[in-house]
């Protein structure tokens, strides 16, 4: 599989050096740092180039002990994916330094935070999809986008580049660190989950979340 | 067209080893019957499942992948058609049961005579069942005590008459469970443990239930949550009847000359045709998929499809949806906890009520916010990036939780399920095209009900609600019912109350696409109570048919 303008090539790698500068410095603006860690301390640009290097790495296998090897139509589906990503990334990074460029005369990595986030919400503008989003939902409004997983109705290849980014700066944040994302599990401690150690602990039925059941059980045939 | 060997006839063939292919593959081979179970995807052991929502919720490692499995969807005949995931259910042995939580409530006796309690309601194809909760009553008590079902008899006041207590107590109280139950208290309204698929005690040599955080949406890589693959696939592999042949795809029901099913002709994991030969052929692919291959089952007798004389197959589809109030609360609510769905429900809301302005009612229950991380799922009207974004996944993650409903929307003619002229899938067979546009009954009892779930949140104590009211069917219960209606009238139904086509005399259907109307309560304990039901029909019934020429 090569796609155009192919990256780095380094094994787990995909975007060239200055592509995955400029995602990693959006992505730092999608989740910022404030005195806790944000999407750069996670490394979440570590989870996305992972992710865009291939087959590899989509499916850690259950315990934990490495990546299922992908094979048949599913592997299919899967080149014809990430070649669709990779596409979009590549014409976003372009997009990003033009408009850079255009508003303040120098590529996107050199703005300051406040001239990013400014390229960043014009770059968020022109979706639709995002508009609801944005603003809090009025009553009788349900977003497209407010529950994605329950709805089950927008794949990642649907969408358009900043809400793409925005989802894989999230699912890096938060998913289990064995996707190379959540570094020090920096997005379970934001949030205050209390994961399991290791994909192996939840496989082997060792990870329970007793411990944050209530304290007191309900009485139901009491009546009370 | 056959590569390999014939193989042998056999009784039954069952399409679909989910959660009514294997109820039914369970009761057949226990009295005697030789089934072959024709599942097109997988059969995934439980080592192959992990806590891993990426995976399993992003990238399709249980969902249908929609590149190789799309469907389309549009509002109504004259409106853009989008490719879209439409009620997903995962595709392989267990079916939806593989990564449901399970909740598992009991119907109530006037969900089987809705339209005679009501009358007409303009729009909508409303009937009563041609059975009652009299003649699944016994059924439901079968599946509670097979699965070891976890719950509290007697507590639901707005629950029918039950035989049976539940054979596990419920399970252990969750903080958004005790906060509903807490809400529900204070403004007078019963509530009860949801009914789960889920063990609190050792049961039938199972251990007790792992309450681990990855469940709803997740495999169950422990086998302690109860299932179709961990409970009634290995009853039915004990009696060395039941021949599961996974990864093999039914393309088409053949008929031979006496207009009955004579053989399903599938694609094994080779891609080799294969002919499977059988007296009887039992449908149980799930509404959407089950109404499908009806409607590829074209032949002379039925060129519009398979049982489809009638014009009726894939009409009068409904599929619930999923909408909630969430509230955010001082103290820690940990809505995780369990996977977010070990819950508390109350059928207050669930029985027909004049008074609100709208037809039917519905279920409803505690959930958490996440699956279980915050990666699918966000407060309503969060930002979707920056610092207020992140602020707020700090701030409420650990402190809100949903009391959801199960909309009960209700079956129109024109909400059907068609084969597309246009998408085809990675094999080449055109995929389902739904047509769904919703009632305005259901919006109407969308609205009122989310208004009173903010109301109990209020009353429990929290300091802000959000109201999401659904404004369309996304499918997003995976819930799927109607498309091959049962019924007395040949002329308004697809099948009979045995759940066999009226046109064709040793095929059934026995998904939820049997169901007349959805209901307000999640489908599948009544699709796997509904499923035995009519396997005990077929088994007293059968006979071996005429010896092959």
């Amino acid at each position: 599989m090569t796609a155009p303008q192919a990256g780095s090539g380094a094994a787990g790698s995909f975007f060239n050096a200055h592509q995955r500068a400029t995602i990693e410095a959006a992505m730092a603006r999608i989740i910022p740092t404030d005195d806790q860690p944000g999407a750069r301390e996670a490394g979440t640009i570590e989870f996305l180039d992972r992710y865009l290097s291939g087959l590899e790495f989509i499916y850690a296998k259950p315990d934990g002990s490495g990546f299922e090897k992908l094979e048949g139509k599913r592997a299919e589906a899967w080149e014809q994916r990430i070649e669709i990503l990779r596409a979009k990334y590549i014409e976003g990074v372009r997009e990003l330094d033009s408009r850079s460029q255009a508003q303040f005369g120098v590529e996107f990595v050199l703005l300051t935070s406040g001239q990013q986030d400014h390229i960043l919400t014009g770059m968020e503008r022109p979706s639709l999809q995002i508009e609801a989003l944005v603003e809090p939902a009025p009553a009788g409004a349900r977003s497209e986008l407010v529950e994605p997983a329950l709805q089950q109705t927008s794949a990642e290849i649907e969408l358009d580049f900043f809400p793409l980014l925005a989802l894989h700066t999230r699912q890096g944040f938060y998913a289990d660190p064995i996707y190379g994302g959540n570094k020090n599990r920096a997005g379970w401690k934001l949030i205050g989950f209390e994961g399991p150690e290791s994909l192996a602990e939840t496989h082997a039925g060792r990870f329970t979340t007793l411990p944050f059941f209530a304290k007191e059980q309900i009485d139901w045939k009491g009546g009370k | 067209v056959a590569q390999k060997r014939k193989p042998e006839r056999t009784n039954v063939v069952i399409i679909g080893a989910g959660a009514s292919g294997a109820t039914a593959a369970k009761v057949l081979t226990e009295r005697g019957l030789r089934v072959v179970a024709l599942e097109r995807g997988p059969w995934r052991k439980r080592e192959s499942f992990g806590g891993d929502e990426l995976a399993n919720v992003n990238r399709y490692n249980l969902w249908p992948d929609p590149i190789l499995n799309p469907r389309t969807y549009r509002v109504s005949a004259n409106k853009e058609t989008k490719i879209e995931m439409f009620c997903p259910v995962p595709q392989m042995v267990g079916g939806g049961t593989v990564h449901w939580q399970g909740w598992l409530p009991r119907f109530t006796e006037n969900d089987f005579k809705l339209r005679t309690i009501v009358g007409e309601l303009a729009g909508t194809t409303l009937v009563d069942w041609p059975i009652s909760y009299a003649d699944l009553e016994p059924y439901y008590t079968n599946v509670e005590w097979a699965f070891g079902v976890s719950g509290a008899g007697g507590v639901n006041k707005y629950e029918s008459s039950r035989s049976k207590e539940y054979p596990c107590p419920p399970l252990p109280t969750t903080r958004y469970g005790q906060k509903f139950h807490e809400g529900c208290r204070k403004l007078g309204y019963n509530s009860f443990p949801t009914p789960m698929a889920a063990l609190s005690r050792p049961y039938n040599g199972r251990p007790v239930t792992v309450q681990s955080a990855f469940a709803q949406q997740h495999g169950d890589p422990t086998g302690t949550r109860s299932s179709a693959l961990s409970v009634f696939v290995p009853d039915a592999l004990k009696t060395g009847r039941y021949d599961l042949r996974p990864d093999c795809y039914v393309h088409e029901i053949t008929l031979d000359e006496h207009d009955r099913c004579q053989s399903a002709v599938y694609r094994d994991a080779d891609g080799d045709f294969i002919e499977q030969e059988a007296d009887v052929f039992i449908l149980g692919c799930g509404a959407i998929e089950s109404a499908r291959l009806l409607l590829l089952s074209r032949s002379s007798r039925f060129p519009h499809g398979l049982a489809n004389g009638s014009d009726l197959v894939g009409r009068n589809a409904t599929f619930h949806e999923y909408s909630a109030a969430v509230g955010v609360f001082e103290d820690p609510i940990y809505a995780w906890a369990g996977g977010g769905y070990v819950a508390a429900s109350s059928y207050q809301f669930y029985e027909h009520d004049e008074k609100r302005g709208f037809v039917g009612g519905c279920h409803i229950a505690s959930a958490g916010v996440g699956i279980p991380l915050p990666i699918n799922w966000s407060l309503p009207g969060r930002p979707m990036w920056g610092a207020q974004a992140r602020q707020i996944d700090r701030d409420y993650y650990n402190h809100s939780f949903a009391i959801g409903m199960v909309l009960h929307d209700m079956p129109q003619h024109e909400n059907r399920v068609e084969l597309d002229d246009k998408i085809k899938d990675a094999w080449g067979l055109p995929v389902a095209r739904i047509t769904n546009k919703i009632h305005e009954n259901d919006l109407k009892m969308g609205r009122w009900v989310i208004d009173r779930n903010a109301e109990i949140l209020d009353a429990a104590g929290a300091k802000k609600t959000y109201r999401v009211y659904p404004e369309r069917v996304t499918g997003n219960c995976s819930h799927q019912h109607g498309t091959t209606r049962m019924g007395n009238d040949p002329g308004t139904s697809v099948l009979n109350k045995w759940c066999q086509a009226h046109e064709v005399e040793n095929l059934f259907v026995v998904d939820g696409g049997s169901f007349p109307t959805a209901t307000g309560a999640n489908p599948t304990l009544t699709i796997m109570a509904n499923a035995w039901r009519v396997a005990d029909y077929i088994a007293d019934h059968y006979q071996p048919a005429r010896k092959p020429r």
